[in-house]
């Protein structure tokens, strides 16, 4: 579903990603971990194209993302196409203020997809009470709390029916009380069989979820395992280092 | 003191005039916003093409003063052969001019909008535009609609200016009537007090269209 090649990408001289590869079958959760600033973010933000990768190739439900033979307007259109296939959660929502959680939910399906008004709404619906949220469709992000944001997010997520969905620290701006009820929504949708990659600091959800946990540090994979063996049994010191480090912490 | 008798004669004049001055201020108002617009999004484009032109405009109506602009239009631009009437001077005047004020305000609104809103609807598929149009200019007006509301405020008292280039609007009605009654007094009073109106009764519309326009943020 998402295979990545060789992935480099440099900030002026700063090396932020040193050759990634890794791939994401269909159906399957990957949970990457890591130290800050070793690069998770701008991996995850290359393969949807916020973040212009240096070099390597990236590769989305059969579709090459990079693609440098197209001229700069038509792989615009190429890029939004790709975009519509892979949905985004963000570490602070960025839900749209002036936007209801029901407007939010529809207006990818509306303006992008160009979906009937009012089928986009019955659906959007049905969506928002996936996540529990029947009851707040109306609601202006203002008034809903950093827990329902997000829930609201990840639905706007689902409503363009995506092939996969990149979740970037989903639950960090979190207080401590509401992240249960976000990582419960992710839970659902990787049991539903949901293609999910998910930068994340919550061990736990790695552990119960993930089918691979990646371990990133210095902008390269260190090791990459079913999250049993990787928890338990790491192979390389610098992931022990890691775990014992966020272990401690707790 | 005052001669109520030459006020009460003559203020249908006036009114006159200020009808004329609310006609230049809204008209110069909904062509200022349009330019406003163009160099705003001009500004803030990739394109040099587009940037520096906008820029120059902004540098140049801001580092001018309206009245020598107004001047270059009237008597200025027939030299070339172009030969406007006064009404279209001063409307083109008062635009541009308002247009630079207007195009910061708005490209500081636009900058304004988190960098996090337009990656979210670029990961929704959105083109540029439709984001542009969709989550940035919305949220943007928030912020432009208090700051352009000022701009017309300036917009309405800048209008005596083109009393200048034989615009008879309420300044110029004034000063005319002032020539036959020989009370500037009573005549530049009641110019006032019609200005006051004017802006003030303006700023009252300005407050409650912001209430409309920012209602639905639940904030
Ligand atoms: N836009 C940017 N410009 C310059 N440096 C950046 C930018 N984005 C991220 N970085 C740097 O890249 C490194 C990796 O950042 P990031 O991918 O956010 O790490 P992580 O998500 O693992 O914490 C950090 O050193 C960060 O400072
Ligand atoms: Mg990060």
């Amino acid at each position: 579903m998402i295979r990545i090649s060789d992935l480099h990408k440099n900030f002026g001289s700063l090396e932020v990603l040193r050759g990634i590869d890794l791939e994401v079958s269909r159906r399957e959760v990957m949970a990457i971990i890591g130290p800050s600033g070793s690069g998770k973010s701008t991996l995850l933000r290359c393969i949807n194209y916020l973040e212009i990768p240096t070099s390597g190739e990236i590769v989305v439900d059969g579709v090459r993302v990079n693609r440098e033979d197209l001229s700069r307007k038509a792989f615009q259109k190429h890029l939004n196409e790709v975009r519509t296939r892979l949905g985004m959660v963000f570490q602070q929502f960025n839900l749209f203020p002036h936007k209801t959680a029901l407007e939010n939910v529809t207006e990818g399906p509306v303006q992008v997809l160009k979906l009937d008004k009012k089928d986009a709404e019955a659906r959007g619906r049905e969506i928002l009470e996936r996540v529990g949220l029947a009851d707040k469709a109306d609601t202006y992000p203002a008034h809903l709390s950093g827990g329902q944001q997000q829930r609201v997010a990840i639905a706007r997520a689902l409503a363009m029916e995506p092939a996969a969905i990149l979740f970037d620290e989903a639950t960090s701006a979190l207080d401590p009380e509401l992240v249960g009820e976000v990582l419960k929504v992710m839970e659902d949708l990787a049991r539903g069989g949901m293609t999910m990659l998910v930068v994340t600091h919550e061990m736990g959800f790695a552990e119960r979820v993930a089918d691979q946990v990646v371990f990133m540090s210095e902008g390269r994979i260190v090791e990459s395992a079913p999250p049993a063996e990787l928890f338990s049994n790491p192979r390389e010191e610098r992931t022990r280092q890691f775990l014992a480090d966020v272990l401690d912490r707790r | 003191m005052l001669d109520w008798g030459t006020i009460l004669h003559y203020f249908p004049f006036l009114l006159k005039g200020a009808v004329l001055t609310l006609e230049i201020s809204v008209i110069s108002l909904a062509v200022g916003l349009v330019f406003g617009l163009i160099a705003a999004l001009g500004k803030l484009a990739r394109n040099p093409l587009f940037r520096w032109p906008a820029a120059f405009y902004v540098w140049i109506v801001r580092s001018t003063p309206l009245l020598v602009q107004l001047f270059i239009i009237y008597f200025g631009l027939p030299q070339l052969g172009i030969r406007l009437s006064p009404f279209a001077s001063g409307v083109l005047g008062l635009a541009l001019n308002t247009g630079a004020y207007n195009a910061e305000t708005i490209r500081g609104g636009i900058e304004a909008v988190s960098r996090g809103q337009i990656e979210a609807a670029r990961s929704l598929g959105m083109s540029g535009a439709l984001t542009m149009r969709r989550i940035i200019l919305p949220q943007a007006m928030r912020l432009i609609i208090p700051p352009l509301g000022n701009n017309f405020i300036i917009l309405i008292k800048d209008t005596s200016l083109v009393s200048t280039i034989t615009l008879v609007e309420l300044t110029l009605t004034a000063q005319r009537l002032i020539g036959s009654t020989y009370k500037p007094f009573e005549m530049y009073l009641m110019a006032a007090v019609l200005y006051a109106i004017l802006t003030t009764a303006s700023s009252v519309c300005l407050s409650l269209f912001e209430r409309k326009a920012l209602k639905g943020y639940g904030i």
